[in-house]
């Protein structure tokens, strides 16, 4: 969802070029210039949206004609509406276009046709704004007919459609990752698809060696005067205890400075669940001995809070929770020296094995 | 059809965009409430705010299109600190979203705001 298809990149850039386009177009059209600025501003985002639609015509053509056909019915029905803004029913079939168009793309994303891409979202935003637009009572309209009717549209509708549409998206995003999103925000690193016997004994020596350099830390307090420190909240079920200068030294997948410590937080107090290695920079994963079974994984668009060190998700329109902003976290990996479900360095703990220390 | 040389649709303009923005900032509190419930304190806190936030700016886009003077203030005070908070996100090393939709969200639409309500001779503000 925040990234874009390589095969949509050339739609954006049509959207970037129609904007100066449909204003250079619109300006000799005798209709636009007498219409108000509010339709004025939704015939150019109408183009915009056109320009984008025709220019994904060629990436569909051969695995979904259909889908091109309605690109093109889509493209040149938003270019005639642009240039038919003094139209009686100009907004009424604007509209009805608009809603048609969001609806669509909604409908194709549910059924798994289209993956929801920033080109999408970003299209449906300009589509959602013109339609706000094409509905907006202005003062002074020659034909001021159904003013009531278009501000409860614009009041209840819009928000609804829009809330809709990013729900829709968001839920099927979350249920269908890609292969490398593993879980909400988490993108895991490239590797083969099975381990080799040579990766399993790579796997199996750096869980040996971890387990053993971190033993000493089951003790939080020895882990303290190491110099770990908690790094969220412990009212949850589990917090990263992590080391700011094992963070900042680089230390490379070293068994014996992990960048972070995994406490469950149980009623006996904190109880050692394993340990995490961190990257310095965003993107750049670690070494990956043991192939798929040590992949490193990186939390991408989360919102934190520097309040208790909170995170939440970025919703599908890139906004964080007011206090929160936008973060990556660089690559890590973690080893687990628990039974987990998952196995010794899945990315996350299984809740019932925390659960269980917790009850024990 | 209005005579666009006598009188403004700016302000309308204007109350779309806020409504837009109240809308993500409506999704992004209701976002934060499932963690609030999963533990994190604070956040139940942030997603309040957010919801107070969509709220606020909503009210404001209704004040502009009744051309109030104090709601034009509160919509470009507002608007100023949204792309001023993402400049400092998309600069600082810290993975901030830089994709399309956060640009038109966090940059795009507020910039249009704040030039949609600039001071227009042909426009009342009471």
């Amino acid at each position: 969802m925040f990234s874009i298809n390589p095969g949509h990149a050339v739609g954006l850039l049509a959207g970037l070029i129609a904007v100066p386009a449909a204003l250079v177009v619109l300006r000799r059209n005798r209709a636009w210039r007498a219409a108000p600025g509010t339709h004025q501003a939704a015939a150019v985002l109408m183009l915009v949206t056109a320009a984008v639609h025709l220019a994904l015509i060629g990436h569909h053509l051969h695995e979904h004609p259909l889908t091109s056909a309605l690109f093109l019915a889509n493209g040149v029905l938003f270019i005639v509406l642009a240039l038919s803004t003094g139209w009686r029913y100009w907004r009424l079939a604007s509209s009805t276009m608009l809603v048609a168009t969001i609806a669509g793309y909604v409908i194709y994303v549910v059924a798994g046709l289209e993956g929801p891409d920033q080109v999408g979202l970003a299209t449906k935003l300009v589509e959602l704004t013109a339609l706000g637009l094409v509905l907006v009572p202005v003062r002074g309209e020659r034909r001021p007919s159904f003013r009531r009717t278009r501000w409860v549209a614009l009041g209840v509708a819009l928000p609804a459609l829009f809330v809709s549409m990013s729900a829709s998206l968001w839920i099927v995003d979350l249920v269908r990752p890609d292969a490398r999103h593993v879980h909400a925000g988490a993108v895991l690193q490239a590797t083969n698809a099975l381990p080799t016997q040579a990766q399993w004994d790579a796997a199996n020596q750096l869980y040996r060696e971890t387990k053993a350099a971190i033993a000493p830390f089951t003790d939080w307090r020895a882990a303290w005067a190491a110099g770990y420190r908690p790094g969220g909240s412990q009212t949850m079920p589990s917090t990263h205890w992590m080391n700011q200068r094992y963070v900042d030294a680089g230390y490379v997948m070293d068994p014996r400075h992990p960048q972070g410590l995994v406490y469950a937080n149980s009623k006996h107090g904190p109880v050692l669940l394993g340990a995490m290695f961190q990257m310095k920079r965003i993107g750049e994963f670690g070494p990956d001995p043991g192939g798929p079974a040590t992949a490193w994984h990186q939390h991408e668009n989360i919102c934190f809070t520097p309040l208790g060190f909170e995170f939440s998700l970025l919703t599908p329109t890139a906004t964080c929770p007011l206090g929160a902003i936008s973060i990556s976290a660089p690559p890590m990996l973690h080893v687990w020296i628990v039974d987990n479900p998952g196995g010794p360095f899945a990315i996350d703990i299984d809740p019932k094995v925390v659960k269980a220390i917790d009850q024990a | 059809m209005i005579r666009p040389d006598t009188i403004s649709t700016r302000p309308e303009a204007a109350f779309v965009l806020l409504l837009m923005q109240s809308v993500c900032w409506l999704i992004a509190g209701i976002a934060a409430a499932p963690f609030a419930l999963g533990g994190e304190l604070f956040m139940a806190g942030l997603a309040v705010a957010t919801l107070l936030l969509a709220l606020c700016t909503c009210l404001a886009g209704i004040g502009i299109v009744w051309r109030r003077r104090r709601a034009r203030r509160i919509a470009i005070a507002l608007e100023v600190v949204c792309p001023a908070g993402a400049a400092i996100g998309l600069l600082l090393p810290i993975g901030a979203n830089s994709g399309p939709v956060s640009l038109l969200v966090n940059v795009a639409l507020p910039i249009a705001v704040i030039v949609l309500l600039r001071k227009d001779r042909r426009e009342a503000f009471s």
